[in-house]
């Protein structure tokens, strides 16, 4: 009996406990997407400034996740000669890499540096919560805010400032991307690399040197002055280009950081094989070309076979060739004549835009404002611009094209009137032309694009080579014909 | 008489009263920096208010010339024992009032006496200009704005792009090591360093009522901002002012910043000195 | 605005050897108003105390006091004005609310001093006739108001924002704000219309800290 009574008892209390066990279980997966309390101690977030991905997540369990990022304004070069004063997530633009696994529990420390001078806050596409964090994050010049938030959503997900006027803080640099990674982590790739376009605003034309201010109207107008990966051209182009070898996987976390432009991402040379559209759940195959909405992201993967530069651009092409939005990936290896027999793929399509070696041009930019300009100062930096501007159509060599384009060696219309000449590469030349006794008839345009001691630096060049009479053009010279209105020009013979 | 000379002499003599009711009313001791009177007006804010749609009314005060300096705040410090850095309660200053100083009370090299002074609270500023003397306090953001409007020409220079490109510049130039001194160019009241220089702290900073997303504008949390919902702005283009104004609603009174600083006012007495 | 709780443990007092200072005053030519405040330094302040401040107020019944004469016991503190229709009732209620969650022994004990923004219209009169009609007890409820200068520092003080309209109405945040024996803000809520059970719990705690 006594046995019976114990035995009871015990199953009695056992079922009890079962029975408290299950009601008062932690709500694990009632919301999609929480896996439950975080386990562990808690982990400091590895960030990385682009284009670095922190490492992948290799944990099976979520975690308390502490992540500390810290806004900076810092001036720093935009283009070749040109500075900025950009607003920062952790000094760079774009931002510092964050990421985490889904259903982490992320403790996020926003600090804004003393030296800033404006406030600041964050607004995070993976945070379901008002504002994304944004009104939970604002965050006076020297102080540090914290907020804390459940990554229930796994992808690929861009932040950005949200403080008033936000257009403004975006079109500053305030923006970069997040991963919240999936619980079985993501597939092993050889390389992973970090780019983010943006559409930047100033007051000056394109490579206008000097600090530059944001201009307002043009952002509001979507006039953009410049259209970069990462924050500067150049930023992903000669030594700074991102590396990989042939028969690597290389996955890129590609962001639109904005703050107006849709991006038309494409590699050229490269086919993806897989593209995580808009940075969501799907997966497309073998696309040329992806779409990246302003405050969007994808995820593009491709095999490397052949070896060579693969140019990343924004396909709205004038955007990579007049505004900045370039950069390569230079693959290294032995050939795979199977796949690509021809020649390197730089050489035609970028002229000087991915010219490592533009050192001639600031040499010549600084002797300038100094004073002292010499003409081999010029013919060099004339040299390096003519690569890239001129060749395209009068050729290396300064031939031309039989019938279609002048050549400028040893050309008798280079020996006339120095203004005429000034005067076509600002204004552009069409109609009937004769040069040493050939007619052509084309059409040149404006170079709009370059100033003042560019066109006297080129012109410089072209004047000491292939035969033609030397000399010198100054940028005064130049700035004198670019004053005079440009007269409708019959041309010459 | 015509009308215009009239008010143009009310204003000649009662700046003259003025500054004689300032000048006795004041221990020569308490300030350096003169004031310059401000004569009532209408003044459309940036503030839309509560759907306000007539320009307010400012009432008549006078203004520094220029913001608070570092060798006036210091001696309203060697006054004031309970200012100085380290004894003043961590309520009224937090952790980095004037840290900029080499000592609680010297200065040292890295804070110039004709700079304006910087790392001060909103209480701390506001003791300063009690002790002006004369009702004195920090400008009201209408005050502050309406002198902010002007520029070398007019007292209203809004319209203007170069009014606003004058204060862009400063928003696009990174916080340099040395700040400049304070006594700039004059606007077309007298009064100098209104941009360019620092932040300012308003009497009403706490006032502004914007919410901290400010993609919410317009969008009234009745819970939070008790039934008008946050501040909306009259004139979304006029983004510099904007500017100001999320700066000074991100603070809290016992905030101190590397950029911000204050200057006084002395609102016009009502009644019979 | 945080909405969330916020907890703000008190730092170690120091021990301060403070000289009170005297400000240069004039005579202020204006009517009707109180002397500025002024930042006293007394040895038994703690420097996190918000009794740093003097703050002159009058109560419902027309007495004169200040800030600081709450000390001695943990106390509610908040900002409201008489003529609020949607928000403040719901900021009594959630004093009222809170006193009641409280454990018996301490419950309906919490001193609360609510402070007026209407400075114009907030009367001693006015307030006795919104604490008559709202059945606040005396002995807890204090309804009190100040000038203008002093109102707005008060709510500087406690992070509350606030913005006369031109109807006369006023623009706020509303929070519920704990300050222990010393003066200290340690806990704070934006919780109205009910208890916050973690606010509850921490008047509960500061209450223990401080009974006999």
């Amino acid at each position: 009996m006594k046995t019976l009574r114990a035995f009871i008892s015990l199953a009695a209390t056992v079922l009890l406990v079962c029975v408290h066990a299950a009601t008062a279980a932690p709500a694990t997966a009632r919301i999609p997407g929480d896996f439950g309390p975080p386990q562990g101690k808690p982990i400091k977030a590895v960030l990385t400034s682009p284009p670095h991905v922190p490492p992948a997540i290799t944990r099976k369990y979520p975690a308390k996740v502490i992540v500390e990022l810290e806004v900076v304004e810092k001036e720093m070069q935009i283009s070749e000669g040109v500075s900025y004063l950009f607003w920062t997530f952790g000094g760079t633009v774009p931002g510092s890499f964050i990421r985490v696994r889904q259903g982490d529990t992320v403790e996020f420390h926003l600090k804004n540096h003393p030296s800033s001078k404006m406030p600041h806050n964050i607004d995070l596409h993976g945070v379901t919560g008002p504002g994304g964090g944004a009104t939970s994050s604002f965050t006076a010049p020297g102080h540090e805010s914290q907020f804390t938030f459940k990554a229930l959503n796994e992808g690929i997900y861009v932040y950005h400032c949200a403080t008033a006027p936000v257009g403004m803080h975006v079109a500053n640099g305030m923006y970069g991307l997040i991963l919240v990674e999936p619980p079985g982590g993501m597939a092993k790739v050889d390389h992973e690399f970090y780019v983010m376009q943006g559409d930047f605003y100033t007051v000056g034309k394109y490579r206008e040197k000097g600090l530059q201010a944001f201009d307002m109207e043009k952002a509001i107008d979507e006039r953009p002055t410049y259209v970069l990966f990462n924050g500067a051209e150049g930023a992903l182009t000669g030594d700074k280009a991102l590396t990989a070898k042939t028969n690597q996987k290389v996955r890129m976390f590609v962001g639109n950081g904005g703050p107006n432009l849709v991006s038309s991402f494409h590699v050229i040379g490269e086919i993806f094989d897989n593209v995580r559209y808009e940075g969501g759940s799907n997966v497309q195959h073998n696309v040329q070309t992806t779409l990246i909405p302003a405050g969007g992201a994808a995820v593009v993967e491709f095999r490397t076979e052949v070896p060579g530069s693969y140019v990343l651009v924004d396909h709205s092409i004038f955007r990579a060739f007049n505004k900045g939005a370039l950069a390569i990936l230079k693959v290294d290896g032995p050939e795979n004549k199977a796949i690509y027999s021809g020649k390197e793929l730089d050489a035609v399509y970028l002229g000087d835009r991915a010219q490592p070696n533009l050192s001639a041009v600031t040499t010549a930019t600084a002797a300038a404002a100094k004073g002292n300009l010499t003409q081999q100062e010029q013919i060099n930096a004339g040299k390096v611009l003519f690569t890239g501007t001129c060749s395209v159509c009068h050729q290396a060599n300064g031939e031309g094209l039989a019938g279609v384009f002048p050549p400028l060696a040893k050309s008798d219309y280079l020996a006339g009137d120095v203004k005429r000449v000034i005067a076509s590469v600002l204004h552009g030349l069409s109609g009937k032309v004769t040069v040493n006794g050939k007619e052509y008839n084309s059409v040149m345009p404006p170079m709009n694009q370059l100033n003042n001691d560019e066109v006297a630096n080129i012109l410089t060049y072209v004047y000491n080579t292939w035969g033609n009479p030397g000399g010198r053009v100054t940028s005064d010279e130049v700035k004198a014909v670019r004053a005079q209105p440009p007269v409708a020009r019959r041309a010459e013979h | 008489m015509t009308l215009r000379s009239r008010s143009h002499w009310t204003r000649v003599v009662s700046r003259g009263l003025f500054s004689l009711c300032i000048g006795a009313a004041v221990p020569a001791v308490a300030r350096a920096a003169g004031y310059v009177s401000i004569a009532a007006g209408e003044f459309a804010s940036v503030l839309a208010g509560d759907t306000e749609v007539k320009p307010s009314s400012v009432p008549a005060f006078a203004m520094r010339t220029s913001p608070v300096t570092n060798r006036e705040f210091l001696e309203f410090v060697k006054r004031n024992q309970g200012w100085a850095r380290g004894r003043v309660s961590r309520v009224l200053a937090d952790t980095q009032y004037l840290n900029h100083w080499r000592t609680p009370r010297e200065l040292g090299d890295a804070a110039l006496a004709d700079q304006p002074v910087i790392n001060v609270s909103w209480f701390a500023a506001q003791a300063f200009c009690e002790a002006e003397g004369a009702g004195g306090r920090l400008p009201s953001w209408l005050e502050w704005e309406r002198v902010a409007a002007a520029d070398t020409t007019h007292t209203d220079a809004r319209p203007n792009p170069a009014w606003r490109a004058e204060i862009l510049r400063w928003y696009s130039t990174a916080t340099s090591v040395t700040l400049a001194n304070t006594g700039g160019t004059a606007n077309v009241y007298g009064i100098q360093d209104m941009h360019g220089l620092i932040w300012e702290w308003v009497d009403d900073f706490n006032a502004l009522l914007v919410a901290a997303d400010s993609r919410s504008q317009g969008d009234p949390d009745k819970l939070q901002f008790c039934g008008a919902g946050a501040i909306s702005l009259k004139d979304r283009d006029n983004y510099a002012v904007l500017m100001r104004i999320a700066l000074l609603s991100s603070l809290k009174a016992v905030d101190t910043t590397r950029n911000l600083g204050f200057r006084c006012v002395i609102p016009v007495s009502k009644g019979p000195k | 605005m945080k909405s969330t709780l916020h907890v703000s443990i008190g730092g170690a007092s120091r021990v301060l050897t403070f000289v009170i200072s005297l400000l240069i005053a004039c005579v202020a030519p204006q009517v009707a108003i109180a002397a500025p405040a002024k930042s006293v330094a007394a040895t038994t302040t703690s420097s996190d105390s918000i009794y740093s401040l003097e703050v002159p107020l009058t109560d419902q019944s027309g007495r004169a006091f200040t800030l600081d004469a709450m000390r001695g016991k943990p106390a509610l503190i908040t900002m409201f004005y008489s003529g609020c229709q949607f928000v403040c009732p719901r900021i009594v209620e959630a004093l009222r609310k809170t006193e009641t969650s409280l454990p018996a022994n301490i419950r309906n004990r919490v001193p609360i001093l609510m402070v007026s923004f209407d400075v114009k219209n907030d009367t001693p009169e006015v307030l006795r006739a919104m604490a008559l009609e709202r059945h606040l007890d005396d002995s807890i409820w204090t309804l009190a108001r100040s000038d203008e200068r002093n109102t707005r520092k008060l709510a500087a003080l406690l992070n509350i924002q606030y913005r006369e309209l031109s109807g006369g109405d006023f623009n706020h945040t509303s929070v519920l704000i704990l300050l222990d024996a010393d003066g200290r803000i340690v806990g704070r809520t934006s919780v109205i219309g009910k208890a916050d059970p973690a606010f509850v719990k921490l008047v509960a705690k500061q209450m223990a800290a401080t009974s006999p």
